[in-house]
């Protein structure tokens, strides 16, 4: 399935890149977004608890982070099982650019899905899909104009931490414009970590559905 | 696939319904006929702790016509709507519609209240409804609250259902003599889920249509009533240039999204197929 979208978030662009890097905000975002749990360098799991009608599913999921220009754009590679009820592969594309005081966010997601829910899931997976992103976006956008947070439904492994939900070009001891293989704070990771669950949360949305 | 494991409770009034309901959340889910929820837990898409089935709640079923409406209890089997003759004779729309409904094994467990509480976007019964302008009735602790179709169905399987209410009936207003519907839909295989659907209602003196509804299903994630068009169509008498520009308003209006098996252009052609034969039939 293809999807792509775009949407005008109200808030300069270094503060959506910064913001969209914030694993607290992001996990508070994505609907159902449980855990996110770094593994290696190059390498996020995570797992996200997701509703759409009567369906209550868990999804897993691996992604790994390419093509990374900051403040601009990014390539997620993501796979993920949802168990019992399928699996789905693919890879996204964020790019941010400047509009008005704003900003558009562009994204294209391909993905493949297989076992049940690619059988029976087939006429409904593009609409699950642009509904949990319409649902995302409303999230962030309320997140970064003031408006109130989701509820946190993250692990102690990331409670734990403490880093400053930015909201400007403020990472300390680490160029922006560096590889972001290269020394590695936690904020690095954690800063792969959203890529990965926005692009497992695509993964996911369409992995539920009854057909 | 078999079905995780979960309790299982019967309760005898819709009191002992909604404390299992608050007491349990959402780890609970109702089953009445079942034709969606146990195949959802078969394909284990969901694995609710508790089932509560209220097919056991008096006073949920039957079908009845009352001073301004037909009321159809939300335990009321599709096959029963089919076989009524209070709906053959005071909601015809609804009999027609009625084969339409999956296959006959399934209509003969389903129930309206099911389909409408579900809201599949592909489903017939939430078509009709909004077509009817008919009332959904729900019950709760605090009471009963009456809901127009046009206001009740929200988003992909989200609907204006609260987590501690029960569907209890549907209302549908009688209509005068005057009046006349038609529904037809278009799918791959008789009782396939429909690739797109139509019911039209409308006062009809000669080839002029008055009060006309036109409600799609299939073509967006809720069942979407085509105002535009109804606006070029009505109180005009058919002709082929009015179908023409009809098609093409409806062109214009509607925002199907495509799915694996067909494209959004694909849907929009077949809506304006089903309009042009469904009009065509009414004013003949």
């Amino acid at each position: 399935m293809e999807l792509t979208g775009e949407q005008i978030v109200r808030a300069p662009r270094q503060q959506v890149w910064d913001a969209l890097n914030d694993p607290i905000i992001l996990s508070r975002c994505i609907p159902g977004c449980e855990e996110v749990k770094k593994v290696s360098e190059s390498e996020t799991h995570t797992r996200v608890a997701i509703k759409v009608g009567p369906v209550r599913a868990r999804f897993s999921g691996k992604m790994f982070m390419t093509d990374i220009v900051v403040p601009s754009s990014c390539t997620i590679t993501f796979e993920g099982s949802g168990g019992a009820a399928g699996f789905a592969k693919g890879r996204s594309g964020v790019t941010l650019t400047d509009e008005g005081a704003g900003t558009k966010l562009s994204y294209s997601v391909e993905a493949s899905v297989g076992g049940k829910l690619g059988q029976i899931g087939g006429r409904l997976i593009d609409s699950s899909a642009k509904k949990m992103a319409d649902e995302f976006f409303a999230a962030f956008d309320s997140a970064l104009t003031g408006g109130s947070l989701p509820e946190a439904g993250l692990t102690a492994s990331q409670k734990g931490v403490t880093y400053p939900i930015s909201a400007g070009p403020s990472v300390t001891g680490a160029s922006l414009g560096q590889s972001p293989f290269a020394g590695g704070g936690f904020r690095h990771e954690l800063y792969r970590a959203f890529w990965f669950s926005f692009g497992a949360a695509f993964a996911l949305l369409i992995t539920r559905f009854l057909g | 696939m078999k079905a995780p494991q979960f309790d299982y409770v019967k309760p005898a009034s819709l009191g002992e319904v909604f404390s299992l309901l608050e007491i349990n959340g959402d780890s609970a889910r109702l089953i009445a006929g079942g034709q969606t929820l146990l195949a959802t837990l078969n394909m284990r898409l969901s694995e609710p702790k508790l089932l509560i089935d209220i097919n056991g709640v008096r006073g949920l079923s039957g079908i009845s016509l009352q001073e301004r409406f037909l009321r159809i209890g939300a335990m009321t089997r599709h096959s029963e709507i089919e076989e009524s003759n209070l709906v053959a004779q005071h909601m015809p729309l609804l009999a027609m519609t009625a084969p339409h409904v999956a296959h006959k094994a399934i209509r003969n467990k389903g129930t309206i209240g099911g389909s409408i509480a579900f809201a599949d976007p592909a489903a017939e019964w939430p078509c009709c409804a909004v077509a009817l302008d008919a009332v959904i009735v729900a019950a709760s602790k605090r009471g009963l609250r009456r809901v127009n179709a046009a206001d009740f169905f929200r988003e992909l399987y989200k609907t204006d259902l609260k987590a501690d209410e029960l569907i209890v009936a549907l209302e549908f207003p009688l209509q005068s003599a005057a009046t006349r519907c038609i529904f037809d839909e278009m799918a791959r295989r008789h009782g396939d889920y429909p690739i797109v659907g139509l019911a039209a209602v409308a006062d009809v003196s000669g080839k002029t249509l008055n009060q006309l509804r036109l409600v799609f299903l299939g073509v967006g994630n809720t069942p979407i009533r085509a105002r535009a068009t109804e606006a070029i169509l009505e109180g005009k008498s058919l002709s082929s240039e009015l179908m023409a520009a009809a098609k093409s308003v409806l062109a214009g209006e509607l925002t199907p999204g495509a799915d694996l098996y067909n494209s959004s252009e694909m849907k929009i052609h077949l809506a304006a197929v089903l309009m042009k034969r469904l009009l065509e039939k009414m004013t003949s």
